[in-house]
């Protein structure tokens, strides 16, 4: 993908400070204006309302969101009650931010070094195996699940947090990822770096990793995200119900024979708020990182 | 980015960073895929197997159910990343106006979807658009429908969910792409083209999507990747029905594997059928990419 | 810059020192662990049968994992079995009724035969022949799915019948008496899901029938049973009686909130009902209608499932003698999970205890567990073979069509195409 040319700043700020006293008072200009925030107030309240009916079905029984009841009730704490008895959420909790944290920080690091390498060092043969990287993104995980299984089983290591994070620490969409981020760092840092004597991996930790840190933000998210969510993996590799996610967790509360919706919103907001929190920390960061992986 | 040749330590640094990634795709996935390659020539139940020769690919042409999951794939796929691209593209253009209000509201609040935990998605979308739901009583009050209109029980309208769905968890996700990449377009060639007097809709065919094709076409990739393997939708809010209107190649899998009588053989073939089709589909979007850079 | 990289450094490190402490002791051994898939319902009985274990025999330890769900425990068994896996399964596992055979005989030898230790003349004959594979049963039986046509009494009075005008009726019946209902009162008979088969198949089975014939093979195309519940099933549809539903919880949600007038379905559902305790008195409960051919009856099945042992286990004589000490003979223990879980077990002297005869008020009185139990010796055995699903499957895929008045022959014969390629 090609890098866009260096803005001429002057020339643009000018033109559009030009533009903008010349904006005002153009009825065709203002009524578009109406149109785009009309439309995106659509698109807002569209992406937003699912929450707040998630957020205001907390508050009500069951019986009353079956009814489709979209005003708040009173029966908060009667739901958080039900679910805090029913499910030990802080074991669960704790499995699921050890599996998300850890499983993390491993594919950071892990996937952002063979990305980084990819782009950085060149040869016929690592283009070749990229190449054939980007088509096996391609297959479905059910179809891997029963040869994993069986490795893991013989590792004797099922219904561990290690089995759970092991197989998505080498990421290849993180890889992926990182290596079209990895066009956008400015290769006169390294040589300088070179030159005053940096090794290799000195230059990847010191030089790299700071300049990048948007980068690392965005993916921060995807990965986090990603493992935090994992269901099928989770599901057949974790036994006992002490080693469950709160993903799993909340999802079998969906299916009993007397379904508590009250109680399973209350589960499915827990369940959502760790991933809007590191969005919310991470946000500003994150679009400045997405910038990088377009270039 | 051009690159000098490298150098024999660059060499053996560039396999260092990249060999921890590799040896666990190699365990996890490789391994995996070559054995499920060796599986797709065996058939028999559970675990009486025998070599079956050609016998799967035989079956595969004569199922009229790998068919419909094909179609509905495919479906999926011409309809579904198109509506999404195209509207990712407008909220980002819209969003890229500088002297736009709120602009940091509107961008996170469509945002916000992708960052929802799947259980809480899907939960939420089945009971918003059950046949009593929220979004019945909206559309009945603005009078845009007279009756319930069956979201999960009708085989079209199932589709059209799915559709729906994927476009509201997905769209922003892609829209933080084309936001980033109109940053980095220069402001001065579309001040210069309105000042010559170019028309809004031509400045957009003309000068932003030639400059965001690289962008468009990684968002088209991932996308066709993700609607491929379309499983967590389809599972958790329409289960592939009603009548398998919205049954995907990897719910197929899913379910001949662990829903049927077991014929793990059989379904390792169709996991092939998605990686045949992705090295097609790279093959055609490699060419059309070529093209570009002949032209 | 360099305080930050040391202190990013000492983040690494400890993160991966962090992964050494990650593996997790699994249940150690002497511990019966058991999977079941509800904890308010097949769960708590569990629970219930392993304090009354462990107050004989004290030493014991039995672990209930009731944070699955059904589909859930399906995936992880069959996972595990196709991998050869034995590790991680438990000593003990809840499976359904109707696809007991399809791991009976695509994993032979995973399961261990209980019929050599327990007397299995003991409980509902029609669940012990739903485990038996080659002369030898498997499963120790739970619940009954035995069926039973719940109905809103009041509905029912608002329209002009009674109690009585339910009591052994036909389907098509049934829809009469729905449209009258309907006119007088609004409300429609019944929650369907086009997703779910279980109406079609409680009709078949009233019948003695099930999709295969007796050696297994397909037998759909001149399956009369068959072909007039498809029929009934249309009829529901064109008289306008169905509330349409897509998930359990919808299901549940329309008919406990008083949209519907009538459920049929398995007696499980009970709890369910029972749950919103501001309609006691409103309910009762009328054997499920049969299907107006000849040797159809008033009683069928729907779901109900068995406790198997896995032959992997390493306590298989103590989960053996716990399934035997409580579930095989524990007379008082059916009572008190009927009347805290609403379970309906299997073991037939339960039927003469005390919570077996006494009558619910929420019923307005009527002993429906009395009811329950001698419609629970009419349901006829059936032999639900291995291919269930794919069955079903293929059946789900006519339904939109038939419900919308097409032609019930060609769709038998779309069925047994699709179900015959799937059943290679």
């Amino acid at each position: 993908m090609t890098a866009t040319p260096m803005t001429t700043t002057d020339a643009g700020a000018a033109a559009s400070a030009q533009a903008g006293t010349r904006r005002s008072g153009n009825p065709f200009a203002m009524l578009r204006r109406a149109l785009v925030y009309v439309l995106l107030s659509i698109a807002a309240f569209v992406s937003v309302f699912p929450f707040f009916w998630m957020i205001v079905g907390t508050t009500n029984t069951s019986a009353d969101i079956i009814r489709g009841k979209a005003s708040f009730g009173s029966a908060f704490f009667d739901n958080a009650a039900t679910f805090f008895t029913q499910v030990d959420a802080l074991r669960v909790f704790w499995n699921s931010a050890v599996i998300a944290i850890v499983g993390t920080v491993l594919t950071l690091a892990i996937s952002s070094l063979a990305g980084y390498s990819f782009e950085m060092f060149r040869s016929k043969v690592r283009e070749r195996i990229f190449a054939l990287l980007l088509l096996l993104l391609s297959i479905p995980f059910a179809a891997l699940m029963v040869p994993l299984f069986v490795m893991f089983a013989q590792a004797k290591l099922v219904n561990t947090y290690v089995a759970v994070i092991l197989p998505t620490v080498a990421s290849i969409f993180i890889i992926f990822y990182f290596r079209q981020a990895t066009k956008a760092f400015p290769s006169e840092l390294r040589d300088a770096a070179k030159i005053d004597g940096l090794k290799e991996w000195q230059i990847f930790l010191y030089v790299y990793l700071p300049v990048m840190r948007s980068t690392y933000a965005a993916a921060t998210i995807i990965i986090f995200m990603a493992n935090w969510n994992n269901y099928l993996w989770p599901l057949i590799v974790l036994q006992t119900a002490e080693n469950k996610t709160i993903t799993l967790i909340v999802s079998a509360l969906t299916s009993a024979y007397t379904p508590d919706y009250g109680m399973i919103l209350f589960g499915t907001v827990l369940a959502t708020l760790p991933t809007l929190i590191i969005f919310f920390l991470l946000q500003r960061r994150f679009v400045e990182g997405m910038l990088g992986a377009v270039k | 980015m051009p690159q000098a040749r490298l150098d024999r330590r660059e060499h053996i640094t560039g396999w260092a960073f990249i060999a921890p990634a590799l040896i666990l795709l190699g365990l996890f996935m490789i391994y995996p895929i070559v054995w499920s390659l060796w599986m797709s020539f065996q058939v028999g139940k559970g675990m009486n197997l025998s070599f079956g020769g050609l016998a799967n690919i035989e079956r595969l042409t004569k199922d009229a159910v790998f068919q419909r999951a094909l179609g509905n794939t495919f479906i999926f796929f011409i309809v579904q990343v198109p509506i999404m691209i195209g509207l990712a593209l407008l909220f980002a253009v819209a969003l890229n106006d500088s002297t736009l209000r709120f602009r940091g509201l509107f961008r996170t609040a469509i945002f916000l979807p992708c960052v929802t935990s799947l259980i809480a998605y899907s939960t939420l979308f089945k009971s918003m658009f059950a046949t009593n739901g929220v979004v019945k009583n909206a559309l009945m009050t603005l009078h845009l429908t007279d009756g319930p209109i069956p979201w999960l029980t009708d085989p079209f309208w199932a589709k059209i969910l799915i559709i729906i769905a994927i476009t509201w968890r997905w769209t922003g996700y892609n829209m933080i792409f084309y936001l980033a990449a109109l940053q980095n377009i220069d402001r001065s060639i579309y001040e210069a083209a309105r000042i010559d007097g170019v028309p809004a809709w031509a400045r957009f065919r003309y000068l932003t999507i030639p400059m965001l094709k690289p962008v468009i076409l990684f968002t088209t990739v991932i996308s066709t990747i993700g609607t491929l393997q379309l499983f967590d939708e389809v599972q958790n809010i329409t289960q592939g029905g009603p009548s398998d209107a919205t049954l995907t190649l990897s719910l197929y899998i899913y379910n001949l594997t662990f829903k049927f009588m077991p014929s793990f053989g059989y379904s390792a073939t169709v996991s092939w059928v998605i990686v045949v089709l992705v090295g097609i589909l790279s093959f055609i979007q490699f060419l059309i990419a070529r093209d570009r850079r002949s032209a | 810059m360099n305080r930050i990289v040391s202190r990013r450094v000492r983040a690494l490190g400890l993160a991966l020192t962090g992964v050494s402490f990650l593996s997790v002791a699994s249940a150690m051994a002497g511990d019966v662990t058991v999977w079941a898939w509800d904890p308010n319902f097949n769960g708590a009985t569990m629970t219930e049968a392993a304090a009354r274990y462990t107050a004989i025999n004290p030493g014991a330890n039995i672990i209930i994992d009731d944070s699955a769900s059904q589909d859930d425990i399906r995936a992880k068994l069959q996972t595990q079995l196709l991998a050869g896996s034995t590790d991680g399964l438990p000593d003990i596992v809840l499976i359904q009724d109707d696809v007991a055979q399809k791991y009976l005989q695509s994993f032979p030898g995973a399961f261990e035969p209980l019929s050599d230790t327990i007397d299995m003349s003991v409980f509902a004959q029609y669940k012990v022949a739903a485990a038996t594979l080659d002369g030898k049963s498997y499963s120790l039986p739970f619940d009954s799915g035995v069926t039973g046509l719940f109905y809103r009494s009041d509905y029912l009075e608002q329209a002009g019948f009674t109690a009585d005008d339910l009591k052994d009726i036909t389907w098509d019946r049934l829809v009469e008496i729905g449209t009258t209902v309907k006119e007088k009162t609004g409300h429609k008979l019944l929650d369907l899901d086009l997703n779910d088969t279980g109406v079609i198949r409680m009709m078949i089975q009233s019948a003695g029938k099930w999709y295969f014939a007796e050696d297994g093979s397909l037998d759909i195309i001149d399956n009369a049973p068959l072909k007039k519940a498809l029929e009934t099933y249309a009829k529901f549809y064109q008289a306008d009686l169905v509330n349409p539903v897509s998930s359990w919880a919808e299901y549940t949600g329309s008919f406990t909130s008083g949209n519907t007038a009538m459920v049929p379905v398995g007696v499980w559902i009970t709890g369910t009902i029972k749950a919103n305790a501001d309609q006691s008195g409103l309910w009762g409960v009328a054997p499920v209608p049969r299907l107006d051919i000849e040797g159809s009856v008033n009683a069928s099945n729907q779901g109900g499932s068995s406790w198997y042992v896995l032959a992997s286990s390493d306590n298989k004589e103590e989960a053996i003698d716990f399934l035997k000490t409580v579930w095989g003979s524990d007379v008082d223990f059916y009572q008190q999970i009927l009347v805290n879980q609403g379970a309906v077990g299997s073991l037939l002297a339960a039927r003469d205890g005390e919570a077996y005869k006494a009558s619910d008020a929420f019923f307005s009185g009527q002993p429906v567990w009395q009811d329950f139990s001698t419609w629970l010796s009419q349901i006829p055995s059936v032999d639900y073979g291995t291919f269930t699903a794919e069955v079903d499957d293929a059946v789900k895929a006519q339904l939109p069509g038939i419900i919308q008045g097409g032609d019930v022959t060609a769709a038998l014969q779309a069925i047994n195409d699709q179900a015959s390629q799937q059943m290679q």
